[in-house]
């Protein structure tokens, strides 16, 4: 699964994802997308799936949405300066729009994996009508995770001798595998 | 003679005597070498072998110029880069 087809030269790229799959991106998506600020979409997907689950109790652990505090915001909204005056004073002008284009490309992202889901299909073939806002939400999404994770330089080698039973093993799986779409879709532009 | 005088003093000489800003990447664990490579192409249109190497010396220093200008330019690319999800800054060029 999240294979690619085509290209977006010739307008047919898709990707394949299983129902499973799409849960969990939808998931990651709408988390980010509170996080951010962005309180204005329908929660269409509710899950009692304790995987689902255990990645809201990980992605939201921290501080009240969209507090500057938060590390994830932190990194995907980083200073412009070393001086903390100077990125201030930039964040005041630049921040909003900073924020409402990565909801953007969330927002996107989660339309084009809802209707699969809404209409009860097993596995979708998603066609991807703008390549760059999926990378750059699947980006975005990879660095909230790897904020949440604490994924440093060794991380994979951790994660290959990590115990099933160890709670943050499926979400650094999760996080893996976005990367592994990520890499896939860079090799279809 | 005032029109000259005019002109020369809208000029901005601290660009003659100021060193330049410029745009810096830092490394970051999370970012995948072939997508950094890709948002240099895109959006300050490299060749792929500049973009690459640019890519590779973030890797192994830690950090890359990758544009130097004015503070208005730079500060627009350190923007461009953020909504990339890269991590950038700018600052006055480090002569030291």
């Amino acid at each position: 699964m999240g294979e690619f087809k085509g290209t977006p030269a010739t307008g047919d790229l898709t990707v394949a994802l299983s129902n499973d799959e799409l849960h969990i991106l939808i998931n990651l998506v709408e988390q980010l997308l509170e996080l951010l600020g962005e309180r204005n979409f329908a929660h269409h997907y509710q899950s009692d799936d304790p995987f689902a689950q255990l990645m809201a109790a990980q992605l939201m652990s921290m501080e009240p949405l969209s507090a500057p505090e938060d590390p994830v915001l932190n990194r995907l909204l980083p200073n412009a300066y070393a001086d903390p005056d100077a990125a201030d004073e930039f964040r005041k002008f630049t921040e909003p729009r900073l924020r409402q284009v990565k909801q953007q490309h969330l927002l996107y992202l989660r339309e084009q994996l809802i209707f699969p889901v809404d209409h009860e299909l097993p596995k979708a073939d998603i066609a991807i009508s703008d390549a760059q806002q999926w990378l750059l939400a699947l980006n975005d999404l990879r660095l909230a995770l790897a904020v949440r994770l604490e994924v440093n330089s060794d991380t994979f080698e951790k994660f290959e001798l990590m115990p099933d039973s160890e709670p943050k093993k499926s979400l650094l799986a999760v996080y893996f595998w976005l990367g592994g779409i990520q890499e896939k879709l860079l090799n279809h532009l | 003679m005032s029109t000259e005088i005019e002109e020369l003093s809208e000029l901005d000489l601290s660009k003659f005597f100021d060193r330049p800003w410029v745009c810096i990447v830092w490394d970051d664990p999370v970012n995948l070498q072939s997508y950094v490579t890709f948002v240099f192409i895109k959006l300050f249109g490299f060749s792929k072998e500049k973009a690459n190497q640019l890519m590779m010396q973030v890797h192994t220093e830690g950090k890359a110029v990758v544009t130097a200008g004015s503070r208005e330019a730079m500060e627009n690319d350190v923007q461009r880069l953020h909504e990339h999800g890269l991590w950038a800054t700018l600052q006055r060029e480090d002569h030291g």
